[in-house]
This record gives C-alpha cells, sequence and structure tokens, in this order.
C-alpha cells in the first residue's frame, strides 16, 4: 500500500489570509493540522488554505505540525499581546536565488530604488509623486502626508489622536487608537510577510524601510495600510472599550477578503519591482543546469514543493 | 465553493482532507479552491479511498450551477438526462426476505 504524496502548498490568492489560535496544543492527527484544547475538543484548521497562522500566548506547537505547517506553506507567527509579533518560522523563503538576486540588485542600484520607491508612492496616494527628489525627500514628504492622513481619519471616527506611539514592554501604557493600530498592523504584517516569502522574496531588503528584518514587509504593507488596516483600528477605538484586540482582528481579516488583500499583494510586490527597470537575472552561463528537474508546483514560485 | 462527502475513508484520506477543508459534519468537507487544487484533491480522493466512497460537488456554470464527480460503490449512481446531472438510486443489490 502507497503512502499519499506529501502535502503541497496551494496560491496565495485562495487562500483565507489568518486565523488566531489560543489556548491548546497543535499537533498532527491523521494527517490533519489539529488544535486540542485541555478538554480535548479538538479542531481542525485547514492549514493549507490559510496564509499565516497568528500562535497567540498559551499554544504549544508540536514538531509534526510545524512541519505540515511548512511543506503547505503556511507561515505561523508567534504573536505576544493584542498580536502584536515575536517570532515566525515555518515558511522558510529564500526558495529563489534569481528572486533574491533581482530584490538585491534593485534596491543596490540607486536609480532603480529610486524608481521602486517612487512606484511605492504613486499606488500609495494614487498619484505621482513630484519629479526630481530623493529618496529622502520622498520619505520627509511621505511622513508629512501619513501624519496628516492619521489626523484626518482620527476627525473622521471622533478620537482624540496625539501620535503614534506605543511601547511593546509597557503595553498597557499606550493608549486605546495606537494600541488598535498595533494590533491591526500585526495583522497586516503577517499576511504581507506569508505573501512576500510565497513570492520568493526576502523580507528584510526593503526600499524605503532599511536595516530592520522586516523592512519589505513593512514596504508592502504601507501600501496597503491607509485603506485596510488604519480605518478599521480608528473605528473600533471609537466605538468599542472591552475586548478591542480580538475586534479589531476579526475586522482586519473581513477587510483583507473584502479589499482582496491577498489577491493583490504579489501582483503589487511584482508591479513595483518591475517599475524598477532591470531584468531579473539570468544564470551565469558557467552555471550547470539542475540536475533533479522541479517537480510541478502548484504554489506560487516561492513555495518549497 | 466546493463540498467532497466520503464514507467509509481511511484515517489518513480524511486527515488529508482537512489539512485544506473543513469537516463541518463526518466525512463532508467545504472550501472553496480553484480547479487545480480540486482536482489535486479528487485524485487523493480516487487513490486514497480503498473500499469507501466519495462524492465531490463543485460551483460552475452548467444550468444546475454545479457539477459533481462521484467514486466507489453506492447505491446513488449519477445518470445524464438531456445534458441534466441527475442521480438514480438502486434498489438494495441483497433483498431482506429473500
Amino acid at each position: 500500500m502507497n503512502g499519499l504524496p506529501p502535502p503541497k502548498p496551494i496560491m496565495m490568492k485562495e487562500r483565507v489570509s489568518m486565523l488566531f489560535l489560543e489556548y491548546g496544543e497543535l499537533d498532527v492527527l491523521d494527517g490533519s493540522f489539529v488544535l486540542v484544547d485541555k478538554t480535548g475538543i479538538r479542531t481542525q484548521i485547514p492549514v493549507g488554505s490559510v496564509a499565516c497562522l497568528l500562535l497567540q500566548p498559551g499554544t504549544r506547537v508540536s514538531h509534526a505540525a510545524v512541519v505540515l505547517a511548512s511543506r503547505v506553506g503556511c507561515l505561523l507567527v508567534w504573536v505576544g499581546e493584542a498580536g502584536v509579533r515575536v517570532y515566525a518560522a515555518g515558511q522558510p523563503g529564500g526558495a529563489r536565488s534569481d528572486r533574491l538576486l533581482y530584490q538585491a540588485k534593485l534596491a543596490l542600484d540607486p536609480t532603480a530604488r529610486l524608481n521602486v520607491v517612487r512606484r511605492m508612492y504613486k499606488i500609495r496616494f494614487g498619484e505621482d509623486p513630484p519629479a526630481r527628489r530623493s529618496i529622502e525627500q520622498l520619505r520627509g514628504i511621505e511622513g508629512a502626508r501619513v501624519r496628516a492622513t492619521y489626523q484626518l481619519l482620527a476627525a473622521k471616527y471622533g478620537i482624540k489622536w496625539t501620535r503614534r506611539n506605543y511601547n511593546p514592554d509597557h503595553w498597557d501604557l499606550s493608549d486605546t487608537p495606537n494600541k488598535c493600530l498595533s494590533a491591526a498592523t500585526s495583522c497586516l504584517y503577517g499576511v504581507c510577510e506569508a505573501a512576500i516569502l510565497a513570492a520568493g522574496y526576502a523580507p528584510a531588503i526593503g526600499f524605503i524601510h532599511t536595516g530592520k528584518p522586516l523592512s519589505f514587509v513593512y514596504d508592502v504593507a504601507d501600501m496597503f495600510k491607509f485603506q485596510t488596516v488604519v480605518p478599521i483600528a480608528f473605528k473600533i477605538a471609537a466605538k468599542e472599550t472591552t475586548d478591542i484586540e480580538r475586534k479589531v482582528r476579526l475586522a482586519c481579516r473581513d477587510a483583507f477578503r473584502e479589499w482582496k488583500v491577498l489577491n493583490d499583494i504579489i501582483p503589487f510586490i511584482d508591479e513595483v519591482l518591475a517599475a524598477g527597470g532591470l531584468d531579473i537575472p539570468k544564470a551565469h552561463a558557467e552555471a550547470v543546469p539542475v540536475a533533479i528537474p522541479e517537480k510541478e508546483k502548484t504554489g506560487d514560485d516561492g513555495h518549497r514543493s | 465553493m466546493m463540498v467532497i462527502v466520503v464514507e467509509n475513508a481511511p484515517p489518513r484520506l480524511r486527515g488529508r482532507l482537512g489539512v485544506y477543508l473543513i469537516e463541518v459534519h463526518c466525512g463532508v468537507y467545504v472550501g472553496t479552491q480553484s480547479k487545480r487544487v480540486r482536482e489535486m484533491l479528487w485524485k487523493q480522493v480516487v487513490s486514497f479511498i480503498d473500499d469507501g466512497n466519495a462524492v465531490m460537488m463543485w460551483k460552475t456554470n452548467t444550468e444546475s450551477g454545479f457539477d459533481f464527480v462521484t467514486h466507489g460503490k453506492n447505491r446513488r449512481v449519477p445518470v445524464e438526462m438531456d445534458g441534466l446531472k441527475l442521480v438514480a438510486f438502486h434498489p438494495e443489490a441483497i433483498q431482506r426476505w429473500a
């Protein structure tokens, strides 16, 4: 009797954006990803159809569960209070050297990098940035626009807004709008990181943001942030007083579905990188061809299958 | 939208279906994946159902708005009638009073 073929990743756009799990052991039973709570109740989690799982305090994960999640290309993100990210694993990334070299080439070439940044600006604000500006200047313009947008949205939802400010070490000291915003952006970062890895790029090589492990995640997330998660965070900060983090998460998932964020992320990434005007590097002439031919792909380019 | 219903299926197959779909009822799996994923899952169902039986249905632009395939022994057998796919329900093979 032959075994089942190994489980394979499916495309990002066919997945649910994210799922938050708490209190229970994540394990594999009969080949399926299961959350078992302390009373023994089992809940099957369709990991293959989820872009990322956000594991809250109170979860334990078995070796087999991590193996299955990585086989189907589901990013596991361990989060702390209010869903702020602690650590991520499960979807290794770095599967496509040509994409990594392409991304690095764009980031290293000053003209290409400026073009990428300008396209990001255009997607974000719906108009071309002023001509002949350096990245420094664009960043300044962007910062001013962002602060104004925060003010505008805060006024629209009738909340008191001072500035974006939070301290992960003293979570409770942040004000409600900032807490909501942190919870909402960490949802978006999880989804963006999963998409970047699935497309075969490196989360660390950013264009506007640099020097952080998730620089490119912040770049990509910023293109969606003000349409999706910021209004949600402010709306909930204005209305709700209890259980705000959970309400923010639920609203974020609805918004991701409504805006088809998972459909759009990878095409947007391709679009901004293509704006750099460089070609994907070809293998050098003396390169040895791949010895074992690749199997048929079912997932995105960066998935290992 | 797609639904897979399995009867008498080995646990490993049911576990596998649970990796991509949601088991809403014993042996009933539901999801909204593409044709490619649907075909990948159905191939696994057919190869690993052993003595069990299965049906998969999905939303599509046929006259009835959906289509389905079956596998394994079941008293319900799909029949085509004037281009519309219906199901014939066969009498029990061994009658109890015989």
